[in-house]
């Protein structure tokens, strides 16, 4: 079980509901990845457009949902994105993130950690977006997140691990869980995230930008599940060397 | 009076609160915020709260997102 601020969740993978071609094929993958927490976004409302029924669905599968502060430069622009998110969904969970650049969408350790210190004392669980920088997420535990959630690459790029070396010390380091945030782009990679020893991870391109994102939420909760197995079981360690897994040729002496 | 609602002008009769506001533009509460010259104001305070004239109104709703 992963257990998340007083909350314990079967599966340990998140779902981000964006880029996905209709709310339709977002149910069906949710229900395919088994998620049990889903982030969410917040925009200003659109007056001449119709609200979408968003929520009712996923007020019925029961999710966790996770609104995040995508969109804020500041610590004080995310604080004011949590009320709202608060307000919005009545919810005190809370994806912090804060990236005050659209190229790389690198979140800022500096705004996110002032924020987070300030939302942990307003009563929100907080759950920050980060740098996989080994000080930084000790830093966000100390300030009292639910999780950290460092990156494995920018966000959206499919690009796997590229921070793993990082990733391994914050997850040796770590006294709250570790979720793999951004860059996981094939299931591999979340399988890989899951062996390291991360308690959970979130991916939303790599599923709902796929050509059949139910089948790939599917793929993704299966290399989830055999990631955590393998670390449970503890991986053989790896070695420069060949080391023989059968007798070879020792029959054949006798010739 | 005149308020300003996500930037456009709008006409409203005296002593309009929040909830008055919400329902009268059809709106679903659910994945509603909203905030008056920039301060959030909490659900259970939109039939008390009573907007000014001028007010600046920004409505959130919750969207879909990573």
């Amino acid at each position: 079980m992963l257990h998340i601020a007083n909350k314990s969740f079967s599966s340990r993978l998140l779902l981000g509901s964006g880029k996905f071609a209709n709310p339709n094929l977002m149910q069906q993958a949710i229900q395919a990845s088994g998620c049990q927490l889903i982030t969410l976004a917040l925009k200003r409302l659109q007056l001449e457009q119709p609200q979408d029924d968003l929520l009712s669905p996923l007020r019925e599968m029961n999710i966790q949902l996770l609104p995040n502060t995508s969109g804020a430069k500041t610590a004080k622009e995310a604080i004011f994105a949590a009320q709202l998110a608060h307000e919005a969904l009545q919810t005190n969970w809370l994806k912090l993130e804060i990236h005050p650049d659209p190229r790389y969408l690198m979140p800022d350790p500096i705004e996110t950690l002032l924020a987070a210190e300030q939302l942990v004392k307003l009563g929100f669980v907080v759950l920050p977006y980060c740098s996989a920088d080994p000080v930084l997420c000790k830093r966000l535990e100390q300030a009292g997140c639910a999780a950290v959630m460092p990156l494995g690459a920018a966000i959206g790029s499919n690009q796997g691990l590229q921070t793993r070396a990082m990733l391994e010390i914050i997850i040796e380091q770590a006294k709250v869980p570790v979720i793999i945030d951004a860059g996981l782009g094939a299931p591999s990679h979340a399988a890989a995230a899951m062996e390291l020893g991360a308690a959970a991870v979130l991916v939303n391109t790599a599923i709902a930008a796929s050509y059949d994102p139910v089948a790939m939420a599917g793929a993704f909760a299966q290399a989830v599940s055999a990631g955590r197995m393998a670390y449970n079981a503890g991986l053989s360690a790896a070695q420069s060397h060949a080391a023989s897994s059968s007798p070879l040729t020792d029959f054949l002496a006798a010739l | 009076m005149r308020i300003m609602l996500n930037d456009t002008p709008i006409q409203l009769a005296t002593n309009c609160t929040v909830a008055e506001l919400v329902q009268q533009q059809q709106l679903k509460t659910e994945g509603l915020a909203v905030a008056i010259n920039n301060v959030v104001i909490a659900k259970q305070h939109w039939s008390k709260h009573q907007l000014q004239n001028n007010a600046q109104v920004q409505l959130f709703q919750i969207v879909t997102g990573g």
